[in-house]
């Protein structure tokens, strides 16, 4: 299977941004974050002791709608766990995450944004390190398709998905937090256990308790997504200090 | 209200007095375009562009839908551009802005009422289905000339982009999938563009292309909407500083001269581009996987 590619600071205007394609999907989607910056408009809707997080959801080739503000929704409730809201300099201030969908199938109306989530919060969370926004984890999200006969397939086409009995998109974060859990369809815990598994599987490598997870990092075959966030941030900071690191 | 960061004063009279000089802050000639890059993505009518530091993608899309009742021979055809705080931290997610209207009224003017894509042609059956032709413009990176910028790459989007085949049979349409058969192209009658001038210390300097510092240190625009034959099919002098109207026969002249040689850029690169799809396309034909 081809992985995903994903590439940081590749715009001039934003203060961090990042680009995220997914081969199997197709989806590609371009985030940017600006933060942190005054939100004079909604006072009144400013916490005094953090940062209020603001996603916004622009649609590749479609009229934005319900679909785009619910899937906004999910992601300002899992970003805002992943960011240091109260760190000095946030509070009061805003952080601004804008994501555009650049590539893939068009989603059609009241069609649910689950197929697109991961690449959603991948591009959002590079594009916040990429801003240099604290945060005190990663996360990694991968969508899983249970297809009728029980089978579970890891990142599905559009054409899988639409055919699969349920889908689930599934998040964890660096210290092996269960962060979001969005399923669609017709499913039973028994399933949902088995996904679950898989999905850990999937986000974090090898399941060995007590390791602290860098055991299988560096394998092209089954690395995990876990993995892959760390080594476009390593490759990124690796080419930021290039300067320094020629001078030792 | 988020807005753009403003001139210094010293930064004003740095760029007056430069072009008092006629130099420009990045050695360009007065009437002379940044260096435009023009790239499509896998999809047809997937255009990403680049102008200097500005840069968009815009993405065409079509759907079957039923005509508006008074015009049932026409389909539809929409632009719609969205600044988001992608492209500058000072356009706010979500709310329209005055750019925002002036960029897109430009747009409509220029492709859309010229009739620069024969909306009749989009028409199947009269009065009860039509194509409708969407651009989406995504503004990633602005510094500067956005109307010019995203009225190339929508005339190229236009040009690239290929719908599906329809054919009406027993009076049920049929839609072929992109995979049954050829796509057509769109039917574009002529080639509009539009070129912006920015005018300077009493309209003695007039430039094409601003970046968004020298934008921001004009007086006044001129925008002119004209196509490789030399018909004006749009012209804007709204507001800011009054312009000589000899100087505004000569800049038609000037856009006249600047759109031949962006389009003759742009047909360059699509053909480029659609000899490489038609060789990658004989390649998947004649590869042994290949189903027949």
């Amino acid at each position: 299977m081809v992985g995903p590619t994903a590439s940081l600071s590749n715009l001039h205007r934003a203060d961090g941004s990042a680009s995220y394609k997914c081969p199997a999907t197709g989806f590609a989607v371009l985030g940017a974050v600006n933060g942190p910056v005054e939100l004079p408009a909604r006072r009144d809707a400013l916490k005094p002791e953090e940062a209020t997080v603001e996603v916004f959801v622009k649609p590749g080739n479609a009229v934005p709608g319900v679909g785009e503000k619910y899937v906004e929704g999910i992601l300002r409730d899992v970003l805002s766990t992943v960011i240091l809201r109260r760190e000095k300099g946030l509070p009061r201030r805003g952080v601004v995450i804008t994501l555009a969908i650049v590539g893939g199938e068009a989603t059609e109306r009241g069609d649910s944004y689950l197929t697109l989530l991961p690449a959603l919060l991948h591009a959002a969370q590079l594009a916040l390190i990429s801003a240099a926004i604290p945060l005190p984890m990663t996360l990694a999200t991968t969508l899983l398709g249970v297809t009728r006969s029980g089978e579970i397939i890891r990142d599905p086409s559009p054409a899988v998905a639409k055919a699969a009995t349920s889908l689930h998109a599934i998040s964890f974060s660096s210290k092996g937090h269960l962060l979001m859990n969005e399923s669609l369809g017709r499913f039973d815990f028994d399933t949902w256990e088995l996904v679950r598994q898989q999905a850990a599987t999937i986000c974090r490598g090898a399941a060995t308790p007590g390791s602290d997870g860098d055991a299988a990092m560096g394998g092209t075959d089954n690395a995990h997504v876990d993995g892959f966030v760390r080594e476009t941030v390593e490759d990124h900071l690796h080419r930021d200090y290039n300067w320094k690191l020629e001078s030792i | 209200m988020s807005r753009e960061a403003p001139l210094s004063v010293a930064e004003r009279d740095f760029i007056l007095k430069a072009l008092q000089e006629n130099t420009r802050l990045d050695g360009r000639e007065a009437d002379q375009f940044r260096p435009l890059s023009i790239s499509f993505g896998e999809e047809y009518g997937h255009v990403k562009l680049q102008l200097g530091k500005t840069s968009i993608i815009v993405r065409i899309s079509a759907e079957v839908t039923k005509p508006r009742d008074d015009r049932p021979f026409d389909g539809l055809f929409d632009i719609s551009i969205e600044l988001t705080a992608m492209g500058s931290p000072g356009w706010e997610n979500g709310r329209t802005s005055d750019q925002e209207a002036s960029v897109s009224h430009v747009l409509d003017r220029v492709v859309r009422h010229s009739n620069a894509l024969d909306t009749e042609s989009l028409c199947i059956v009269k009065g009860v289905s039509c194509w409708s032709i969407r651009a989406d413009i995504h503004v990633i990176d602005y510094d500067g000339n956005l109307t010019d910028a995203a009225c190339i790459a929508v005339m190229t989007g236009l040009q690239h982009f290929r719908r599906p085949d329809a054919v009406v049979r027993d009076g049920h349409v049929i839609v072929y999938k992109v995979e049954d058969r050829v796509p057509v192209a769109l039917n574009i009658t002529h080639k509009p563009l539009s070129v912006t001038f920015n005018s300077f210390n009493d309209g003695r300097d007039i430039i094409v292309d601003a970046t968004l510092k020298e934008e921001q240190a004009a007086e006044g625009e001129l925008v002119i909407g004209i196509n490789s034959g030399g018909e004006v099919c749009f012209m804007s002098k709204f507001s800011g500083a009054p312009l000589d109207p000899l100087s505004i026969v000569s800049k038609v002249n000037v856009a006249l001269e600047k759109v031949k040689a962006l389009n003759a850029q742009v047909d360059k690169v699509l053909q480029v581009d659609l000899a490489k799809r038609a060789k990658l396309g004989m390649a998947d034909e004649s590869r042994a996987a290949n189903d027949r």
